[in-house]
């Protein structure tokens, strides 16, 4: 029976689960990009680049993300803004962990010894050139292992996004459940196929990261 | 025919005044060796030079470029500041090679990125300074996998990769362990013999007595004595440099 249930569930299941692997995919890479500007921004001289980058991380690190997702997808459209649900989880998932990794880039960013800046400025490099060519490959590299966190807790945001009907892991288990009436068995199976996710993606990681600084590291 | 001309160089940090007015014209192929005790502004001196640290007041010129405190528009200034940079090579106590590149991709980066050389031609120039530098064979080698000495003298071969009118050194052996001071003092006596000119501080009297044209004993800022090697060495005049060079001895 319980048997039966789970092999007839677990293709729709699994469908859900690739929706959940593209809305985290798609926005890392966004937050990614997101974050580095961000982080360049609050290292910058400008006063203006650096006070908007502020009050950006200021607002999504200090409000909740269903709260961001409700404005944006409820919220909005009051104003003729009107976004389909994926783009808008993608939207709010991206905006928000772009904030958490931009802190992490700019503490990488600081962190590189001030010795590396003064030695390609002696070279007569730019201060443009010594950051592209020697300060942020380090810092990116230095950044990598610190972010894992942020990247593990954007997948399992994305199931908050079934709030507004994205028909993801978490969503699609409630829709069978709707038809079932098996709470414990299909959230359980959700539940197993968050944790291979996420424990196949820290494996990936760790191993990216040992790659990456074995050359760096004494 | 002098390549660096220093006129009174005033460095403050708040209120500590670090250089008070420094004066001195390096001649083309000269050595000099500056010593003084800690605290007393050498590096600060070396740093000025190329405009690491931003002077108070006074004028630096290295070959045709000019840098003046406070002087022109800023971006003219920057594109002055990057080009006697690129003329002047700095070797710094801790190194400061880029941990992710290999040696000869530490020495091929400038003439790549500043000059626009070809990567194979950069790669041939890198080749042949790591050679000078008795590196030849650690080539593929990253700085983790290097001896200090090693490292300093990647560090070396990288400033001469800009082909610079003179090297500035600031302490290059004393983050060294005692034995590897020897195969680093050693390239820049063959540099000295070469022509290259060159500002060394240190506090190695040997390296001083072997290859320096002038000595320059700084305290508190000033410059209080300066002359040959025998002159600042054996005979000198004042208080302040006998009690350096006793205290040299006795550590
Ligand atoms: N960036 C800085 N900010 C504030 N004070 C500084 C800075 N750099 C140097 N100083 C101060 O300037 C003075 C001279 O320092 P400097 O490093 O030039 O001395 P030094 O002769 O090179 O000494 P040492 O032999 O210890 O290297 C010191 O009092 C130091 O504390
Ligand atoms: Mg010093």
């Amino acid at each position: 029976m319980t048997f039966s249930l789970i092999t007839e569930s677990l293709p729709a299941l699994l469908n859900a689960t690739l929706m959940t692997i593209l809305l985290a995919v798609i926005s890392v890479v966004i937050a990614l990009i997101i974050g580095f500007f961000t982080a360049l921004a609050r290292i910058s001289k400008n006063k203006l680049l650096k006070g908007i980058a502020s009050v950006y991380i200021s607002i999504f690190r200090g409000t909740p993300l269903l709260v961001q997702i409700f404005v944006i997808y409820y919220g909005l459209p009051q104003i003729n803004i009107e976004i389909s649900p994926i783009p808008s989880g993608i939207i709010a998932l991206s905006l928000n962990a772009g904030a958490y990794l931009s802190e992490s880039f700019r503490a990488a960013i600081l962190s590189v010894d001030k010795g590396q800046l003064e030695a390609a400025e002696s070279l007569g490099m730019t201060y443009g050139q010594a950051l592209r060519r020697i300060i942020l490959p380090q810092s990116i590299r230095i950044a990598i292992p610190t972010m894992s966190n942020t990247y593990i807790t954007l997948i399992k945001d994305t199931s908050l996004v079934s709030v507004i009907t994205v028909t993801e892991l978490l969503q699609m288990s409630s829709l069978i459940i709707a038809k079932t009436f098996e709470p414990l068995t299909i959230y359980l199976v959700a539940a197993a196929i968050y944790w291979v996710v996420i424990t196949g993606f820290t494996l990936l990681l760790d191993w990216l990261e040992k790659r990456s600084s074995r050359h760096i590291m004494q | 025919m002098k390549v660096i001309n220093l006129e009174n160089i005033t460095k403050s940090f708040a209120d500590n005044h670090v250089l008070k007015g420094i004066n001195l014209a390096v001649d083309k192929s000269e050595v000099v060796v500056v010593m003084g005790p800690s605290g007393s502004g050498k590096s600060t001196l070396l740093r000025c030079i190329t405009s690491l640290e931003a002077p108070n007041d006074g004028i630096v010129t290295v070959g045709d470029y000019k840098v003046e405190a406070g002087g022109e528009n800023e971006r003219e200034r920057k594109a002055t500041i990057r080009k006697l940079r690129q003329n002047t090579g700095f070797v710094f106590q801790q190194f400061n090679l880029f941990p992710h590149k290999t040696a000869v991709e530490n020495v091929m980066e400038g003439p790549v990125v500043i000059k626009k050389m070809s990567r194979e031609k950069a790669r041939r120039l890198a080749e042949n300074l790591l050679e000078k530098v008795g590196l030849a064979d650690k080539c593929h080698h990253y700085p983790a996998q290097l001896s200090g000495g090693q490292q300093q003298r990647v560090a070396i071969a990288r400033a001469l990769s800009m082909e610079p009118m003179v090297m500035l050194y600031d302490e290059p052996t004393s983050a060294l362990d005692p034995e590897l001071v020897r195969e680093v003092l050693l390239v820049m006596k063959d540099l000295a013999k070469e022509g290259m000119t060159m500002v060394v501080v240190t506090h190695e009297m040997g390296f001083a007595r072997d290859v320096a044209d002038r000595v320059i004993f700084m305290d508190r800022g000033v410059i209080v004595e300066q002359g040959t090697t025998d002159a600042v060495f054996n005979h000198p005049k004042e208080e302040r440099t006998k009690q350096f060079l006793q205290d040299v001895k006795n550590a």
